[in-house]
């Protein structure tokens, strides 16, 4: 009978065992919370029957299934239930509405959540959903990093709306990055750093010394980062870079031209204004700064090197942004003999300049150092496949609990700290590392990481990666091509995709925009198009014939197929109500920014000169939509109808008759403004 | 005429149960012998016998297990698909999604350390006691092949949630068969569909978990009690010892 009575307990302390899974399932978090929604949507419902639907939900599990993007299932919706409710904007969390933006509410059907922020979709509770635990398989990313979702499927460097990432990913360029790691996309990325073959002619063993020992100090503009090298690592490597002989033709030039006599300062000095050269170079930190600091130049570099260098720097340095202007022999001289004269470093030592006495020894553990320290990879090439680094491949998912933390033991485990850390001190991890250390400030850190973050371990399916169209022959071959690298448009100008962002006009469809002979004046004396603006187009001393040459093929190539030639369709432009466009031109307000005649805003271009500089067409299509070329343009668009937007245009064009002001008198606010 | 009466009077109720209701020896008996399941089992066995200290109960106990595992497993492959991208996220759906189903995974994963634990304690048991002798010989040897099946069982389920303990297992179980003089390469082939931890093998260690081993063990346990029965019953502590005592 006891047997029996045993028999009977244990069977019930059993089932009560057994009972607990149920109860723990009909208790879960999200069906109090979705309780919970019912209340505070009814009490936020604008009418009864709103009311009604809140009160009817059903306590269920909610999930966004997309099987086209890696069968993506998330069920983040089954707490977050108001995301796409806009009854529910500041209702407290979790149940409030997204926050606008380009994809928010109307593609969160076809992204799901963790698409953009990251952390486990299939979750049901906020733990594992989230990734908060220290061996989460995927954390959520952290709102800092927010951009880096919008870079798993944006390939683009630039991504609208996303300045972070656009910066990181402009960033990671401009460092050179690439040179040392591979990444999807940039498989055939060559830094553009300077070959040293000249250096032995062009600097001395004291300068080579201090930028070798930190880089930025010598030049803020610098992009080299610090390799911390000791001083017998930059005694070897002074010794091979002062080793490597000098091409004969270089030298020769060098040579020839340290033998002339002396310029004339004071014309040098007008002659350096007036080319504009802090377009790109600073001097003493004035100017834009993507080109090397001025200030100290002739304590850097050599007279002999300078001058030919400056007559020609294709020569010396095939992958430079910099153009070669058509100076004279004389102008030349005369630049850098105001340079001998001003731009010196007064407190350097005497010797700064004087050359190494090479001994072979040396120079040989130098070249072992210029490949084990990495120095090849940005300034010799690296063949496609044998990058220095390590691969970035997927880097942006990597789990926490895989990192090796080596000596950082202060830092928190998740991989925004770990990656922070890598490009802040790259070397604090272990001895023997070689990165070298980058000097970034936290919102460039920030937005390397974000950028970082963004190179995901399984890549979007096709459908969903917006990749920029990739434009070949962008610039023509023959000998239009060679004036264009010549003068190296696209180190400022961006033409569709490619080029350099100093220039705020692009030259993509130039062609159906600006007039040819207008174009050709403006080549030979460039001039700020916009008085607010400070002038930037290099004077780069172009001949008529060249500038005609240039002309010709930019109306020819850069051209945009949907703009008109001639929108009033054969019939003279005073037949389309001119007059109406006067006063439509009253009407919208763009006297506020632009200048007629002696009045109006400085913000926009004069449009005095229309007829002579724009093509109607152009001016027609624009103003029904100036975005329609540029996001950034900031006229605004008025919607305008056909029939204004060829009134205005017929209004612009007539006013050619007028007199042109000279728009440099008619600019007094433009010295400032730029960097 | 009760109800009872009238149910046990129709001919359905007859042609299933063909033995009266009574407490008889006889009953008892017709209980046992008409019935496939329980006909493995002796129709009268020794009081002593059934004591706990006569056997500890671990054959039972081991039964016991195998019958939860089958139920619990049965259930599991309700949501499981032996396939790459889905078997890990199956693991998951079950902890997120199905009713209770880290409960069932629970009970399927801890029954099956049951069943390996008290099946080695079971033959420990019979060790000591002596009950491998004859004429328990034969039902020794089905109880050894009993255990073999039993940690097959154990390591092909071990891969089926597919992370990474599963995969590195498997590699190293799979390797380890691979250093087998002769035939090492061909059984790790020959188990694993291929030359990696693949699909292949995921695929074959499912079928092997859910189908091939299961069945030869059911059968196999059959045989093991049908035998106990046919060799005079459960052999507890020989009798020498318990005269020492």
């Amino acid at each position: 009978m006891t047997l029996r009575r045993l028999f009977a307990l244990s069977s019930l302390a059993f089932l009560i065992v057994l009972a607990f899974s149920p109860v723990k399932n009909a208790l879960r978090p999200y069906r109090a919370l979705q309780r919970q929604f019912r209340v505070v949507g009814i009490a936020r419902a604008s009418s009864g029957k709103a009311a009604e639907v809140y009160s009817s939900r059903p306590i269920a599990i909610q999930q966004v299934w997309i099987p086209e993007l890696n069968n993506r299932v998330d069920r983040c919706t089954t707490c977050h239930l108001g995301v796409v409710d806009a009854a529910m904007t500041s209702a407290p969390e979790p149940f409030r509405t997204h926050p606008p933006t380009f994809h928010t509410p109307r593609d969160v059907q076809r992204f799901g959540c963790t698409a953009c922020h990251g952390g486990e979709g299939l979750a049901t509770d906020e733990e594992d959903a989230h990734g908060t635990s220290a061996d989460a398989t995927s954390p959520i990313l952290p709102t800092e990093f927010i951009e880096a979702g919008c870079g798993r499927c944006h390939d683009a460097e630039a991504v609208r709306d996303a300045p972070t990432l656009s910066a990181g990913r402009a960033l990671m360029t401009k460092s050179n990055c690439f040179a040392c790691h591979k990444a999807r996309g940039h498989e055939d990325f060559r830094a553009d750093a300077p070959p040293l073959e000249t250096l032995s002619m062009k600097t001395g063993a004291e300068w080579l010394r201090r930028w070798l020992s930190n880089p930025k100090a010598v030049d803020a503009n610098a992009t080299m980062p610090n390799f911390q090298l000791t001083g017998d690592d930059i005694k070897v490597l002074s010794h091979y870079l002062f080793a490597r002989p000098v091409p004969p033709q270089l030298q020769h030039a060098i040579e020839l031209a340290g033998a002339e006599p002396n310029g004339d300062s004071a014309r040098g000095k007008t002659l350096f204004a007036e080319s504009r050269c802090i377009s790109c170079h600073t001097v003493g930190g004035k100017g834009n700064g993507s080109a090397p600091e001025l200030g100290t130049i002739a304590s850097r570099a050599s007279r002999g090197w300078l001058i030919a260098f400056v007559r020609d720097p294709h020569a010396f340095y095939p992958q430079t942004k910099m153009p070669r202007y058509s100076f004279t022999d004389a102008d030349v001289r005369d630049i850098v003999a105001w340079f001998e004269d001003e731009l010196k470093d007064f407190d350097a030592p005497a010797d700064i300049l004087t050359p190494l006495r090479v001994n072979q020894t040396f120079a040989e553990k130098g070249e072992k150092l210029f490949k084990s320290a990495g120095c090849f990879a940005c300034h010799s090439g690296v063949k496609e496949g044998e990058r220095f680094g390590p691969d970035l491949y997927g880097i942006g998912e990597l789990k926490a609990t895989s990192l090796d933390f080596g000596k950082r033991s202060d830092l928190p485990r998740t991989l925004a700290a770990w990656l922070d850390a890598k490009i802040s001190t790259p070397r604090s991890f272990a001895s023997g590392l070689k990165m070298p250390t980058f000097a970034f400030d936290a919102a460039q850190k920030r937005a390397i990481v974000t950028a970082l973050l963004a190179i995901p371990a399984i890549p979007v399916p096709d459908a969903y990666r917006s990749t920029p169209v990739q434009q070949a022959a962008i610039v023509p071959a023959g000998p239009v091509g060679e004036i264009m690298t010549r003068y190296r448009c696209l180190s400022c100008h961006q033409i569709g995709r490619a080029g350099g962002d100093i220039s705020t006009a692009p030259l993509t469809f130039e062609g159906s925009k600006v007039n040819h002979d207008w174009l050709v004046n403006y080549l030979a004396v460039p001039y700020s198009i916009r008085p607010i603006i400070a002038e930037r187009m290099p004077v780069l001393k172009v001949s008529k014939e060249e500038a005609g040459k240039l002309a010709d093929a930019i109306a020819m190539i850069y051209v945009d197929p949907s703009t008109p030639d001639d929108p009033f369709l054969g019939r003279p432009a005073s037949d389309h109500d001119a007059a109406e466009g006067e006063r439509l031109y009253t009407t919208f307000g763009c006297r506020s920014c632009h200048i007629i005649g002696k009045t109006g805003g400085y913000y926009g271009p004069p449009l005095t000169e229309t007829k002579a500089r724009l093509k109607p067409g152009w001016v027609f299509r624009f103003l029904q939509n100036p975005q329609r070329w540029r996001a950034d343009v900031r006229c605004p668009n008025y919607g305008m109808t056909d029939t204004d937007a060829l009134r205005l245009t017929a209004y612009l064009e007539t006013l050619a008759e007028a007199p042109a002001v000279p728009v440099a008198a008619a600019a007094p606010a433009r010295k400032e403004a730029a960097k | 005429m009760t109800v009872g009466e009238w149910v046990r009077n129709t001919s359905v109720y007859r042609s299933v149960i063909r033995h009266g209701i009574a407490p008889t020896n006889r009953n008892r008996s017709l209980i046992i012998f008409e019935n496939l399941f329980l006909h493995v089992h002796p129709v009268k066995v020794r009081e002593k016998t059934l004591r706990f200290t006569h056997t500890f109960w671990l054959g039972g106990i081991t039964l016991a297990s195998t019958i939860i595992l089958v139920a619990t497993g049965i259930l599991l492959m309700f949501y499981y698909h032996p396939s790459v991208p889905q078997a890990y996220r199956d693991m998951k759906e079950l902890q997120y999604v199905v009713d209770n189903g880290v409960f069932l995974r629970n009970l399927h994963r801890w029954s099956a350390h049951l069943m390996v634990f008290s099946a080695f304690l079971h033959m420990l048991r019979v060790f000591y006691h002596r009950a491998y002798r004859p004429p328990r010989q034969f039902n020794w040897v089905v109880g050894v092949v009993l255990l073999l099946l039993t940690l097959l069982l154990s390591y092909t389920g071990y891969l089926l949630p597919w992370d990474q303990l599963a995969f590195w297992g498997v590699s190293v179980g799979t390797n380890m068969a691979k250093q087998a003089p002769l035939v090492g390469e061909r059984v790790r082939f020959f188990l694993l569909g291929g030359n990696i931890v693949s699909e292949n093998a995921l695929l074959r260690f499912y079928v092997l978990h859910c189908v091939v081993l299961p069945v030869a063990l059911l059968l196999l346990i059959s045989v093991h009690i049908w035998r106990v029965r046919k060799d005079g019953g459960v052999q507890g502590p020989p009798d020498d010892e318990r005269r020492s005592l």
